[in-house]
């Protein structure tokens, strides 16, 4: 997966590309957790060019999450596709994350 | 002498009865009330004379009509002398006897009758039905024994038919049996374009344990049957439904027929106190390769008509009758078909059908037809094969069962090929990714829309990752199959791996409605998979764990 990470202004937008699954959630954590070790506060991730996100996916959005929070700052997500976002239903990540119909709803206020 | 009957003298009832019937047969002859009363008081004190020494005698009264006398005879016959029959000889005209005739001891007793000329039969018959007349208590007896018999008769009229009743309709169950578990819409595989399959079976009145039947196996394996219970009614059309029930589940595990009959018959002659046996002819169609392996336990040798018009005869025995003797081991054959290829089977209610000179159908009579005839279609060769037998009975009954089943073979279609999608990977992550890069370029190809393309992703991601990290308690390779089939817009999927038992679905959901801080990571995957999926199953099949998964496609 692709993980494309611009700034604007205080928040780290991350643009992914390809699936959030097994295999490239290890990879996907690790890049995360190198932007909050960097000392990003606020993450927005983007999954407009996601196939499909698993629950290997959920986890280290999860994870990212509850360490985002505890120091402060955020997590947020937009772009989910139907699947992704029936995922995030039936998990009830949809209530437990922050997400967002676009972008520019979700960079307001954040 | 003008007999006119004879009274029986068995009880002391007969003697009062022989006293009437002699003074009104006295009367009328005489026309003497006095003389009569004289005649008949002579008459009972005889009989009870008679009565005495035993119970078989008997008093003969005739009419001794001569030119110069006429006589009324009274004749007292016994078996031994009457003593004292001379005391009573003064109330008679005349008295002869005793004499002995053959056996038996007559005294006659004769009154003189006034007149001249013979009585007119009219009046002869009047006096014949006076002293012939039954006694009540001889009426009685007579009736008795004729209730008795009545009775006896009318039972066994009773018996027989209730007997005939219950023999028809319980041949009447076993024909409803018998036919309710036959598959009889056709065509059957309306979806197929590889196979066609036809049969009709058509009952007897009273004989016949006929079936078939016909199943696909899986996409790629189509099993088909023709067999004759031995015996009929309600016991053959158990034993046929247990056979045919041992055939199918046998084979939704085992795709050989030696194999399944070999069972089915260990099954069937186990306990088999009725003593009924089957005759099979069972085979199975590969329908990729056009292989069709067969066994025949018994049964008429079938027929393939080949694309070009030659016929084979598929003589192979491969074991005896079914249900006879446990422990046989059948063999079996195996025949390739070709494109255009139709196999005939059937059952002896054909070669063995009768016409009304008695001559039999016979089997060189159906090659006769099968050679040439076209067969150009399974439902054409039934009908064409089965109306030649009705030409050839004409009026005369069917004496039995008479089936017909015809198999033909179009080639490997191309749907079935591309339709289904196999895959095997190693237990190891990467492969994941793979499983999904194939399965999506079958996506693309069989038009399946993204949002299931992606569900099946998930589901290949959640249930691959759980064989790779949890199955195995070893480092060793092992191998996952997984094989993906679109069937009348039913995309099925399904996954095995020979890890340790674990049905994934046994797991309860997880409480999903927990905040970030209170959820424990992980335990969703299954959950996932289940709510994407319309139906999930889990079995174990020998030492291997298999998943099935069915999604509808919407089109």
């Amino acid at each position: 997966m692709k993980m494309e990470t611009t700034a604007v202004d205080s928040v780290t937008v991350v643009r992914c590309e390809g699936n959030l699954d097994t295999n490239t959630s290890v990879e996907a954590q690790d890049t995360l957790n190198q932007l909050m070790d960097d000392g990003a506060a606020k993450i927005l991730i983007d999954f407009e060019k996601v196939d499909f996100v698993s629950s290997a996916g959920l986890r280290i959005l999860l994870a990212s999450a509850k360490r985002l929070s505890s120091s402060g700052g955020g997590l947020r997500i937009t772009g989910l596709n139907d699947v992704v976002n029936e995922v995030f239903e039936i998990s009830g990540f949809s209530t437990i994350l922050d997400v967002f119909a676009s972008e520019e709803e979700a960079l307001q206020g954040f | 002498m003008i007999p006119l009957g004879s009274i029986a003298i068995r009880q002391s009832a007969s003697i009062l009865e022989a006293r009437n019937k002699i003074r009104t047969v006295a009367e009328t002859v005489l026309h003497d009330a006095v003389g009569a009363t004289r005649v008949a008081t002579a008459t009972s004190e005889i009989a009870r004379l008679l009565l005495r020494e035993g119970n078989d005698s008997r008093i003969d009264v005739g009419l001794d009509i001569q030119a110069r006398a006429r006589w009324l005879v009274i004749d007292f016959i016994g078996h031994q002398s009457l003593s004292g029959v001379n005391e009573l000889a003064g109330l008679f005209d005349e008295v002869d006897g005793p004499y002995d005739v053959s056996g038996e001891n007559l005294v006659r007793g004769l009154v003189s009758l006034p007149g001249s000329g013979l009585p007119d039969e009219g009046s002869i018959a009047t006096l014949r039905s006076v002293v012939e007349k039954k006694g009540r208590d001889e009426l009685i007896a007579e009736i008795q024994i004729k209730n008795v018999e009545l009775q006896d008769s009318l039972d066994n009229l009773r018996r027989e038919r209730s007997a005939k009743e219950r023999m028809e309709s319980e041949l009447n169950i076993g024909r409803e049996i018998q036919m309710s578990m036959l598959p009889l819409s056709f065509p059957a595989f309306p979806d197929r374009t590889d196979f066609d399959v036809h049969a009709s079976l058509y009952p007897a009145r009273e004989v016949g344990g006929d079936f078939y039947d016909l199943f696909l196996i899986d996409n790629q394996h189509f099993c088909f049957c023709v067999g004759d219970v031995s015996g009929k009614g309600v016991p053959a059309a158990l034993f046929m439904a247990v056979t045919k029930t041992l055939i199918k589940s046998r084979a939704a595990n085992d795709l050989s027929p030696a194999s399944i009959l070999s069972h089915v018959n260990t099954e069937l002659s186990h306990r088999n106190e009725s003593c009924m046996f089957v005759t099979i002819f069972l085979a199975i169609l590969d329908l990729e390769i056009g292989e069709m392996v067969y066994t025949n336990a018994g049964h008429n040798p079938p027929y393939v008509k080949r694309a070009d018009g030659s016929l084979l005869r598929l003589d192979s025995r491969h074991g005896p009758i079914v249900g006879a003797a446990e422990g046989l081991a059948y063999r079996e054959d195996r025949e390739g078909l070709s494109p255009g290829d139709l196999v005939f089977l059937y059952t002896d209610g054909v070669t063995e059908a009768m016409n009304e000179e008695s001559q039999l159908y016979t089997e060189d009579r159906l090659k006769g037809l099968l050679s040439n005839h076209p067969c150009s279609s399974v439902e054409e060769s039934v009908r064409v094969s089965v109306d030649d037998v009705w030409d050839f009975q004409g009026e005369a009954e069917q004496a039995d069962d008479i089936t017909v089943m015809t198999v033909s073979y179009s080639g490997p279609s191309e749907d079935v090929e591309s339709n289904r999608l196999e895959l095997r990977a190693v237990n190891r992550l990467e492969e994941i990714a793979r499983v999904n890069e194939s399965f999506n370029q079958f996506a693309r190809e069989h038009g399946i829309p993204d949002a299931i393309r992606r569900k099946i992703n998930l589901v290949f991601d959640e249930l691959l990752n759980n064989i790779i990290s949890y199955a195995y308690g070893d480092d060793d390779e092992h191998l996952m199959e997984i094989v993906i089939s679109l069937v009348n817009g039913r995309l099925v999927t399904t996954i095995s791996d020979d890890g340790r038992a674990f049905n994934p679905f046994e797991s309860e959901a997880p409480d999903t409605g927990l905040s970030v801080d209170e959820r424990p990571i992980g335990g969703l995957g299954v959950h996932l998979v289940r709510s994407v999926m319309d139906t999930v199953k889990y079995e174990r099949h020998g030492r291997r764990n298999v998943v099935t998964l069915e999604k509808i496609v919407e089109q």
